[in-house]
């Protein structure tokens, strides 16, 4: 349990070190805000921008509703771009520990290999989570402001549950990392494997519940206020998380 | 101290340790050799805990290695730490890992990096290091922790000279306190400070070289002459198969079995032979390791 708080205090302080807070932060704030002044004010951009003849925006468009808005920054802007750069931001979570030697230095301490790669999870679901919380709370105050009010808790469940989301896309990072040892395929695999279990939704939605994504469904289901959700999914999630790390425990040990 | 009994290890499907046995005893600096892709560094990391093995026994004082990790220090072979750490930093940091308390750690680290030669360099960032600086920061958090044993992969083999040299000074101290288990392919330095070699080879064990050895394989005759005979064949008898001139009057003798030096005398006082000095030849290490390492 040291070892694991050891560890993981270091994880944390190298990404303060690296501004990875500040930068990642700033990013998701950005994502945040796009969406919802997009979608509030696209006539003016065009008309401001220029280079819109042809294009006529209904007037009588219907205005969607903030949780709609909220909807399409977590689907279209923070799952989509937000994740590319999150698991380029951890890429070299193992591979760089493993390239430079460090990795060896830590596995010949009386530090378990659960610790290790527990303190890897949690360094970088912190990361991750920190910045994702700041941009998508900037992102509330923005569609509230401009889209009307919508209910906290919803929006806190929903982050809860995306959290786990997250917390499953880095353990899947952690598992590919114990295959491949180059960081630029370890993020394009993360990222083709993430997209793949976001878009199996449109192949087959049986699937796609009993798949890691179902948990997706589960927390977009809070901003839209569906009761019939499916927390089965919460227990798939889970399931695959501590797959993906025990599977990631097997092949350090033996490679 | 360190026992390892019939170690096979495979790594994706392919055989890279295969019924490697050998053991260490307390005190002793042994060389593990062996060519590029020999298995070392795979020996090394079963042997530190780092990787499983499939069969086998691994025991450090008749207990399993794994239960001894506090117990030993270990340099890998790419040694690089957190860039934006310090050194006392670093230290810190793995003696935390080790399990070390605060008090002791404040105290052990000065005494360390002035062990290592690196006193005056407590502040400064690891990206700040020169590479033999980096070499010798790695064996400091080797020996934080007092381990019983110290097994360094290829400790010089990525330095210049001068931090060779560094690095090398630092290993002979830490010998005459410390069992040691070098591993590296330059047999140069290894000879500098080992007792014993384990040579190994496709993953086997080949050799297990000790100074005795080099001195009991007295198959081989050095013979220098007074004056240079008219042709080497003269100096071939019954026991010597082969005559190799290293210069116009140093000759080395080689027979198929071991050789009788007072047989081989009296036959070339027989012959009427102006002998200067005959000995047997001691063989170095590189020569026995290339015999051993060779495919033909």
């Amino acid at each position: 349990m040291t070892n694991f708080y050891t560890l993981t205090c270091t994880e944390l302080v190298e990404a303060a070190k690296e501004f990875k807070f500040i930068w990642l932060s700033l990013f998701f704030v950005i994502l945040g805000i796009t969406q919802p002044l997009i979608t509030k004010y696209m006539d003016v951009i065009l008309e401001n921008v220029g280079g819109a003849d042809g294009i006529t925006i209904d007037p009588n468009r219907p205005v969607p509703s903030s949780a709609e808005v909220l909807l399409s920054t977590i689907s279209g802007q923070f799952n989509q771009i937000g994740l590319i750069i999150l698991i380029i931001s951890f890429m070299g979570l193992i591979a760089a520990d493993r390239n430079s030697g460090m990795q060896d230095f830590i596995l010949t301490r009386p530090v378990s290999l659960r610790s290790y790669l527990l303190s890897k999870l949690m360094g970088h679901w912190v990361i991750s989570m920190f910045s994702i919380s700041i941009g998508a709370v900037v992102s509330y105050g923005y569609t509230i402001f401009l889209f009307g009010s919508f209910s906290f808790s919803n929006f806190f469940l929903f982050l809860l549950l995306y959290s786990l989301w997250i917390l499953f896309v880095v353990s899947l990072a952690i598992l590919i990392s114990t295959f491949v040892k180059s960081p630029i395929l370890i993020a394009v695999t993360t990222i083709a494997a993430s997209i793949f279990f976001i878009l199996i939704k449109g192949f087959n939605h049986f699937l796609f519940q009993l798949s890691p994504g179902g948990i997706l469904n589960l927390a977009e289901n809070q901003l839209l206020s569906v009761h019939d959700s499916n927390y089965f999914s919460i227990a798939t999630c889970v399931a695959f998380i501590l797959l993906n790390l025990s599977w990631a425990n097997m092949n350090l040990k033996k490679s | 101290m360190i026992t390892v009994v019939k170690l096979h290890k495979t790594i994706k499907k392919r055989k890279i340790l295969s019924d490697v046995t050998f053991s260490i005893a307390e005190g002793e600096c042994v060389g593990l050799l062996g060519p590029n892709g020999a298995g070392k560094t795979t020996l090394i990391k079963c042997m530190t805990g780092i990787l499983q093995h499939e069969q086998g026994n691994i025991t450090f004082n008749s207990n399993p290695i794994v239960q001894h990790k506090k117990n030993i220090g270990y340099l890998s072979q790419h040694t690089d730490f957190k860039p934006w750490m310090t050194c006392e930093e670093s230290l810190f940091f793995f003696g935390k890992l080790s399990g070390l308390d605060k008090t002791f750690l404040k105290g052990n680290i000065s005494a360390v990096l002035e062990e290592v030669g690196l006193k005056d360099k407590g502040n400064y960032k690891v990206e700040q290091l020169s590479g033999g600086m980096k070499q010798r920061l790695g064996i400091a958090q080797a020996i934080l922790h007092q381990p019983l044993l110290l097994i360094l992969d290829e400790p010089v083999s990525a330095l210049d000279p001068i931090g060779r040299n560094e690095v090398k000074k630092l290993i002979a101290r830490l010998k005459k306190r410390t069992t040691i288990i070098i591993s590296t392919h330059i047999l140069d330095d290894a000879s500098e400070f080992c007792d014993r070699y384990i040579i190994i080879k496709n993953g086997m064990i080949v050799g297990n070289i000790t100074e005795e050895f080099q001195k009991s394989d007295r198959k081989q005759i050095l013979v220098k002459m007074g004056n240079v005979p008219q042709t080497s064949e003269a100096l071939k008898s019954s026991e010597v198969e082969r005559v190799e001139c290293l210069s116009p009057n140093t000759f080395l003798l080689t027979g198929a079995v071991e050789l009788d030096l007072q047989k081989v005398v009296n036959d070339f006082a027989a012959k009427e032979m102006d002998i200067t000095s005959i000995e047997f030849y001691e063989r170095g290490i590189e020569e026995i390791f290339l015999e051993m390492v060779s495919d033909t």
